[in-house]
């Protein structure tokens, strides 16, 4: 196992983000996390890389415990993350952003240089504009780019088509899975939940700090619970195409409480609710 | 009025840059601290009144007899502003380490570290007029504290051009602040420890993702900002050959206006707010009366951050932070 989540419990003060998470990620696999808005998927992320500090739990990564692990050195053991809303340096060129990537290596970094740009021809064409003039779409692929220049073992992303028009979800999508080819494990976390699941092999539902499901991707999605709360309920339906909120109405709700029986998945907590919990 | 301020043009100039050399090195350790911790280091003041007294130190351990000029004087300043600049580099780290890191720790809030550099300010204010300065200059306690160093400086025109008129000890101000400018400057774009720098400023959260070790990124920029203002706190010295345990307070206050003036997080705003604060003051005071120096520079501050409220270069290290 690469990666490991145990039972963790997050706080934001009194608040409590993560009720007890059990995640494990395999070599080579792409996982997936999908979940309504607030249901703690930047926070799991978060916690894995070290910005958060767990009240309980452990997080065992190639089978050694880092849940004490400062976040810095987690870059060096393996772990890069394209954290949410996509943390370009506004100030920093396209080529600089992709060096701070490699900030913890040593050593000669242009063949990886030259693999991002390969993978992005985009940014190639860009490197010395400022990052923070970019657009949505370049940002995202530089943030992707960025963390791979650490050379990871894992690969964290989150949220990687929010705001991005479908055509370049499917392309960004398509790198994510050539990433995994060439060998490196992903953890990417979705609203997009439609297409995270047909990319991903492995899923999990998060919901208010749970997981509430947890099971092939091609399974959940032809799961009737998943697929009324969170593919937009009806039969055929395509992924939501803006990236953001696309869960969760009101008529996902009324599909989710009739189609409540017969579950094919894992539930790891006594379910209480059938849909997500839309907050704000 | 306007008459004395064509006479006087020159010799303003010149005096101007001087001070306002020494306030833009000053201010860089408030825009450095701020642009990476979004904290107002106040006992930074105390940072350069720390180098100010090593530098004395280091005068009395060598124990000149007489001024000295030229070469020698180079020779000296150089020496001054290495022992100060160490000196109030330490001091910086360590009160990073004493007043705020505890703080950071526990996830304090901003208005928390504020209190507390104002706690340190003054206690370094007091450790010195109380303890200190009595102790080392064999003063009775009630006295206070007001130790004159004798002038070391020899004063030499360089160059005379009618009223242009460049004194040796102005220019080494202006040189050494320059130098001290550049060397920064290639620091923070060239380096990894700069490159961190940059990022932290920028985004925090993220430059952990990119393994950037925090606490050390802000050590170093405690220890950046607390050299510069040990080199300025020679540089005055040699300039003004006085110092006291306040010595910080005014200047201190003009430093940070500098800082706010050129656009707060910003390297090279230091640089154009301290000038360009050095340069109003020595106009002013020549077109005014010397009495209204302070007035005409504050009233200038207001004035620019009503038209440009993030300062006349902008905060360019903090831009665009989601
Ligand atoms: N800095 C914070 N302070 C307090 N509470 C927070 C903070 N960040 C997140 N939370 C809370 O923790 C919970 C989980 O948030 P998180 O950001 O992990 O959700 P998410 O699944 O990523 O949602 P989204 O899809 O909207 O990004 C939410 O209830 C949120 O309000
Ligand atoms: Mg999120």
């Amino acid at each position: 196992m690469l990666l490991e989540i145990r039972d963790v419990h997050v706080h934001y003060g009194k608040i409590a983000a993560l009720k007890g998470i059990t995640v494990e990620v395999e070599e080579g696999e792409i996982v997936t996390l999908i979940g309504a808005n607030g249901a703690g998927k930047t926070t799991t992320l978060k916690t894995i890389s070290g910005l958060r500090p767990l009240s309980s739990g452990r997080i065992l990564f190639n089978g050694q415990d880092i849940s004490r692990m400062p976040g810095h050195k987690r870059v060096l053991a393996g772990i890069g993350q394209a954290p949410e809303g996509r943390g370009i340096f506004p100030g920093m060129t396209v080529t600089e952003n992709l060096h701070m990537g490699a900030y913890a290596r040593k050593g000669d970094v242009s063949k990886d240089l030259a693999e991002v740009f390969e993978l992005f021809p985009r940014l190639a064409e860009r490197k010395n504009q400022a990052g923070g003039t970019m657009s949505g779409g370049e940002q995202q692929m530089l943030a992707i780019g960025r963390a791979l220049m650490s050379r990871p073992k894992v690969l964290l992303l989150d949220e990687p088509s929010m705001g991005l028009a479908p055509m370049l979800i499917q392309q960004i999508f398509t790198i994510i899975e050539e990433i995994n080819r060439r060998g490196t494990t992903v953890l990417v976390v979705e609203q997009n939940a439609q297409q995270a699941l047909q990319l991903a092999h492995r899923a999990y539902v998060l919901e208010t700090g749970r997981v509430l499901k947890s099971a092939p991707a091609s399974e959940l999605l032809d799961d009737p619970e998943v697929r009324a709360a969170y593919l937009g309920g009806g039969a055929g339906a395509a992924g939501g195409s803006g990236g953001s909120g696309d869960s969760g109405d009101s008529g996902g709700k009324a599909a989710a409480v009739a189609s409540a029986p017969g579950e094919a998945a894992v539930v790891d907590e006594p379910v209480q609710k059938t849909a997500p919990d839309d907050r704000d | 009025m306007f008459g004395n301020f064509i006479d006087q043009f020159w010799p303003s100039t010149i005096d101007g840059l001087s001070l306002g050399a020494i306030y833009a090195l000053v201010a860089l350790g408030y825009t450095m601290v701020y642009g990476v911790l979004r904290l107002i280091n106040f006992a930074h003041s105390e940072i350069f009144m720390i180098g100010t007294f090593a530098a004395l130190a280091t005068l009395n351990a060598i124990g000149l007899s007489a001024p000295v000029g030229g070469l020698a004087l180079i020779g000296l300043v150089l020496m001054l502003a290495v022992v100060a600049g160490l000196v109030s580099g330490a001091s910086a780290v360590a009160l990073e380490f004493v007043a705020y890191r505890p703080l950071r720790r526990r996830g304090a809030s901003r208005l928390a570290a504020l209190i507390s550099a104002i706690g340190a300010s003054l206690f370094l204010q007091q450790l010195f007029a109380r303890v200190l300065i009595p102790w080392w200059f064999d003063l009775p306690k009630e006295k206070g504290a007001l130790p004159i160093p004798k002038h070391f400086t020899e004063t030499v025109d360089l160059l005379s051009i009618g009223d242009f008129i460049i004194r040796n000890d102005k220019l080494f101000v202006i040189l050494g602040a320059i130098v001290m400018m550049i060397a920064l400057d290639q620091f923070v774009n060239r380096t990894q420890l700069g490159r961190g720098i940059r990022a932290t400023a920028q985004d925090p959260e993220t430059a952990v993702l990119m393994g950037v070790n925090i606490d050390r990124v802000v050590s170093a920029t405690f220890m950046i900002g607390g050299v510069m203002a040990g080199v300025a706190a020679a540089l005055y010295l040699m300039r003004f050959g006085e110092t006291n345990y306040f010595v910080g307070f005014l200047l201190g206050i003009k430093a940070f206006t500098a800082a706010v003036l050129g656009g707060i997080g910003n390297l090279r705003g230091a640089l154009v707010g301290g000038l360009t604060l050095g340069l109003i003051e020595m106009y002013g005071s020549v077109i005014f009366g010397s009495a209204w120096q302070d007035v005409v520079a504050f009233s200038v501050l207001v004035l620019v951050l009503m038209f440009r409220p993030t300062g006349i270069l902008g905060e360019s290290l903090q831009q665009a932070r989601a």
